[in-house]
């Protein structure tokens, strides 16, 4: 198969997940909640931390948009029995969910602007790490969902992957308070990796360059090899219906 | 063909609460990440707060966490009744059972209290080994978590009952329980919140039970006629929250 015909469909794909997501108002807006949540203890709590936490939560909320890749994944039969191509169906409900779900993360975006201006060279490390996290999440998201046959089994392993991607490293707060022993490990996971980079170009965290370096590499592979491989996942699938 | 059933001659005793019991049991056994989730979440939330927070709050972290869990039974129990009544139709068969509305709340609450409590005996043990808890206290703590599963599973039931879609249940139960999880000062004191979210908070029947809990600990100041108030006050917003979750209850389809 050509290589355009592959992605025949995309943007016509794209367009009716982004319609579809949008007449799932309440669930955009309940997805805030979480982060909001944490924002709201950070706030009380800690708030000399809310810039951090702020810029945490843009990063949260691109993880929790691919793990809503799995909500949608009951059409995944339908769509691969029909001639849009795996790979055509993967991008499209992945950038569907992206677009949809933004608002509430420009809003967020919006504060932080007020809170702790960012420079441009922060708005572009920002863009990228935030569309790395969206990239990896997507794949993890897809690939699970696959795995499963009913959305109450689902619920765990994703309340489990949220949790333990944007709740124990640090995500919300900063590297700082972590144990040295585990900072280089926390760098190489895609959603802290993330949340420091910015904290760091931003200027609320001081990283080392080799931590910059550790923590870009770790998340530009991760987020490549990721979408990839939910290509390759998305063509497996398709082949086995 | 319809056949008339006397149900008034139906046994209408037995082991329901048992039976239930072993629905909750049995989804922990057949999927261990069920049991490990709603155990973990607690210390995830706890584990942020204590590395942002003034260490001093812990204990009180910890008795928040235990309420904050029993709160989220009402989701689960969301959850539950609507798979049973949209996906399962379930509930139809109990409606047509002898086995009554209220048996069916309380088996569906019963159900869904098995996967909390190892959290919440986990919690408990954290606390007795962070601040030192009276017996007076720990009884309070059991009645406040035994109010608060009983309202909040009623609640999450009575609003499952008006759902019309399984893609409904995620956003209104995250939508209610998040936002009176956050409301209530489970997780620091009430005096830390600002004015106008102080006065909402405090018609909330978790904001008197986390009240009751952090002053019986003494981990508040709180007279004797205060905690006697905030008692008086949980009991009083419990009532008026389940005789809502009463009327707002869809039990037969219409």
């Amino acid at each position: 198969m050509a290589f355009g015909l592959r992605w025949g469909g995309t943007g016509v794909f794209l367009a009716t997940e982004i319609r579809v997501q949008f007449h799932e108002w309440l669930a955009i807006v309940t997805g805030t909640l979480t982060p909001g949540a944490l924002l709201i203890f950070v706030a009380v709590l800690a708030p000399q931390l809310i810039a951090v936490t702020l810029i945490g939560s843009l990063v949260y909320s691109m993880f929790l948009i691919g793990q809503r890749v799995r909500i949608d994944h009951k059409l995944n039969e339908l769509y691969h029995a029909s001639p849009l191509s795996p790979e055509a169906y993967f991008v499209g409900i992945a950038g569907g969910m992206l677009v949809a779900y933004l608002p509430p993360s420009l809003f967020v975006l919006a504060i932080l602007e007020i809170l702790h201006p960012l420079s441009i060279l922060a708005w572009l490390v920002l863009a990228a790490c935030l569309l790395a996290v969206w990239a990896v999440s997507s794949t993890i998201g897809y690939v699970v969902s696959t795995l499963f046959k009913d959305m109450k089994t689902i619920w765990p392993y994703s309340a489990l992957l949220t949790n333990l991607f944007g709740i124990v490293p640090p995500v919300f707060y900063p590297i700082r308070f972590v144990p040295t022993e585990w900072r280089s490990v926390v760098l190489l996971l895609p959603t802290s990796g993330a949340a420091v980079l910015v904290n760091g170009v931003a200027g609320l965290e001081t990283i080392s360059g080799n931590e910059a370096i550790l923590a870009a590499a770790a998340l530009a592979l991760e987020s490549v090899v990721m979408f990839v491989f939910g290509i390759y996942w998305a063509r497996r699938m398709a082949r086995e219906r | 063909m319809a056949v008339e059933v006397n149900l008034g001659a139906q046994p209408q005793k037995g082991h329901v609460l048992a039976a239930w019991g072993l629905i909750g049991w049995r989804w922990i056994w057949r999927s261990p990440a069920a049991a490990i989730v709603p155990l973990l979440q607690p210390f995830f939330f706890l584990y942020f707060l204590h590395l942002i927070s003034d260490p001093s709050y812990f204990p009180l972290q910890v008795a928040g966490a235990m309420i904050f869990s029993t709160q989220n039974i009402g989701s689960w129990c969301l959850s539950d009744s609507a798979v049973f009544r949209i996906e399962l139709r379930l509930q139809d068969i109990f409606v047509a059972s002898p086995h009554d509305k209220v048996r069916y709340l309380f088996g569906v609450a019963f159900s869904n209290i098995i996967p909390a409590l190892p959290a919440l005996v986990a919690l408990g043990i954290i606390l007795a080994m962070v601040t030192s808890v009276s017996l007076t206290a720990w009884l309070v703590i059991v009645a406040c978590i035994l109010i608060i599963w009983v309202l909040y599973s009623a609640i999450g039931i009575a609003v499952s009952s008006r759902l019309r879609s399984q893609r409904e249940v995620w956003p209104v139960g995250n939508l209610i329980f998040t936002l009176l999880g956050i409301l209530s000062p489970l997780y620091y004191p009430l005096s830390r919140l600002p004015p106008v979210w102080r006065e909402l908070a405090q018609l909330l029947p978790a904001t008197y039970a986390a009240l009751l809990v952090q002053g019986s600990l003494g981990l508040e100041p709180a007279t004797a006629g205060g905690l006697a108030l905030d008692a008086g006050l949980l009991i009083l917003s419990t009532a008026i929250g389940l005789a809502l979750a009463w009327w707002l209850y869809q039990w037969r389809e219409r």
